[in-house]
């Protein structure tokens, strides 16, 4: 069974039947026939430093992204949707001599101008070692979430946070942050202190917070641990994370530069559904997924999902 | 709040009554989603760009470009890179050592940089930025690595096996691709001697890159220097200096 296939007959089959049972029971019950309440989730992941289109004559991509189209694709976005989360899953550093001459600079003012509301951090954000971080930061106006790095011994500790709730017409979306492996993958004096925690246990802790205390409606995790690693059976990637962890609705991945042309529906333990996205890199695409919240019950209904390419202008 | 407040109770309501009815819906999160026609667009070829962040990154733009394009010096002929000692890698490995002998304030016995490493030739004429960015598109750092003995004769029947060149040193390739006559400076080297041998070379050989395995094991001293801006750096000093930029092959591997 093709990916396609499996999303369509799983989620949308057996699932999808009970979801418009309940939406009719819940009419029922508050005697009110409300519109849902919809959200729109737009995201990158792996941007690398890819402020301008590839040139032209530079192979596959040429011609493709560009950080002022991606805006403008997002603004016509934002001006038909009531309710938009923009976010992003690391590796905004490095690729381009942008990153070599102002270190991140531009990259944290131009995600701060289009509205991101928040972004993880990547390998390659530590490229220019903690303090380089540090340097960039008062060019971001978004929150950085990160809930599996401990920076408490390093200069950066306090400037993360391993969640935000983004609260749109009442419904609660909790959204945290995972990160890869550091020690391998990035030179030691570059993350320095930092401790790195285990992925699937944090997820755990984080889905506990956000469903209970936090009374989410919706559990996003930004990821930069990678989509899956054929050749590495122990290592953590997102379809593992998906499998082992229960509760987390929405993975926006990174880090492997997939290219997914649908979101990928996987069944974590007690038959929870995790879906699974991650739009290659360098802003080629703007990842889309549009959720609905049926009035009363809050649940959330995945409408429609799309990989929005930003293409040259001819 | 008001809203918030009823959608709450909506919610309680529907729970009880969902737990009453279907013992299956009483999990906490089952996927309910339901697919609608998607409300997504696709990106025409027509995507215009956003006005305000295109101004924000004009300046930007203007700055990389006048960098990448200024001109750090002049190349009477093109640095190739072949197979064997090249004149790309020996420029290149020459430079580093000198830097790095700069940078820990002592002596740098060898310089090593494989063809690998380095992406492209220098044309001639003109060695712009962009070149070197072309030539050394990595972040690499120069690092110096104390090798004793057998490490250095393990560096040295590794370039005999491809004849490369090595800064520092002069050595003969035998007929079976083995080093010979070693001279390191203007002493003929010893593998037994007790001592270390600092090598410049980028961290990404010293780390095991291009199967210089052999070096995994010694902990690098770090420079904290950049390559790229090393050979940069090394360019506009000859500029300065009036000389022409220049690689030679000089004959520091013979072959029998």
């Amino acid at each position: 069974m093709n990916r396609r296939s499996f999303l369509r007959n799983s989620v949308l089959g057996t699932a999808g039947l009970t979801a418009l049972g309940s939406l009719a029971t819940t009419a029922a019950v508050a005697g009110v026939a409300k519109a849902p309440i919809k959200l729109t989730i737009l995201h990158t992941n792996d941007v690398h430093s890819r402020i301008e289109p590839f040139p032209e004559g530079s192979g596959q991509w040429a011609g493709m992204g560009g950080a002022a189209r991606r805006a403008a694709l997002i603004k016509e976005i934002r001006a038909k949707e009531a309710n938009v989360l923009l976010l992003d899953s690391g590796d905004v550093f490095q690729g381009t001599p942008y990153f070599n001459f102002f270190g991140g600079e531009l990259e944290y003012k131009l995600m701060s101008q289009m509205g991101y509301d928040a972004t993880t951090l990547g390998n390659h954000d530590f490229d220019n070692g903690l303090e380089g971080l540090q340097r960039q930061l008062p060019h971001a106006n978004f929150p950085f979430l990160i809930a599996n790095y401990d920076f408490s011994k390093t200069a950066l500790a306090g400037r993360f946070q391993p969640y935000k709730v983004f609260e749109k017409q009442g419904v609660r979306i909790g959204v945290f942050g995972l990160g890869i492996e550091l020690a391998g993958l990035v030179s030691e004096r570059n993350f320095g202190e930092t401790v790195y925690l285990d992925p699937v246990e944090t997820a755990r802790k984080m889905v506990t917070q956000l469903r209970g205390p936090e009374r989410c409606d919706l559990v996003i995790c930004l990821s930069h641990l990678g989509y899956k690693f054929d050749n590495s059976p122990n290592k953590i990637h997102d379809l593992k994370l998906a499998a082992e962890v229960a509760g987390i609705d929405l993975i926006l991945g990174g880090h492997t530069h997939t290219f997914l042309e649908k979101p990928e529906a996987i069944e974590g333990p007690g038959g929870h559904k995790t879906l699974i996205n991650q739009v290659g890199w360098s802003g080629i695409n703007l990842g889309r997924l549009d959720y609905e919240f049926a009035p009363g019950s809050k649940r959330p209904g995945l409408a429609g999902a799309a990989v929005v390419p930003v293409r040259d202008v001819c | 709040m008001v809203l918030f407040d009823s959608l709450r109770y909506r919610r309680g309501a529907l729970l009880v009554l969902l737990v009453l009815a279907t013992a299956c819906q009483r999990a906490p999160y089952t996927a309910t989603a339901h697919f609608v026609p998607t409300t997504s667009q696709g990106v025409s070829k027509t995507q215009a760009e956003d006005p305000v962040i295109a101004a924000l990154i004009a300046p930007y733009h203007d700055k990389v470009t006048a960098q990448m394009t200024e001109v750090l010096g002049q190349a009477p002929t093109e640095i190739r890179k072949n197979p064997g000692e090249s004149p790309l890698g020996n420029f290149v490995a020459d430079l580093q050592r000198t830097r790095a002998s700069q940078a820990l304030g002592q002596p740098v016995a060898l310089g090593v940089m494989t063809n690998g490493g380095l992406r492209s030739a220098l044309p001639a004429g003109p060695v712009t930025m962009g070149n070197i960015f072309e030539l050394m598109p990595f972040e690499n750092e120069i690092v110096v690595l104390d090798a004793p003995g057998p490490v250095v004769q393990q560096l040295f029947d590794y370039a005999a096996r491809i004849k490369m060149g090595i800064s520092g040193a002069t050595y003969t390739v035998t007929f079976d691709g083995m080093p010979k006559d070693i001279k390191i400076g203007d002493q003929l080297f010893d593998v037994n001697q007790e001592r270390l041998w600092p090598i410049a070379i980028s961290d990404y050989l010293a780390s095991g890159g291009d199967n210089m395995v052999f070096f995994k094991s010694i902990t690098p001293r770090h420079t904290n220097i950049l390559l790229r801006n090393a050979i940069a750096d090394h360019i506009r000093l000859l500029t300065k200096e009036g000389k022409p930029v220049e690689g030679k092959v000089d004959g520091r591997v013979k072959a029998n």
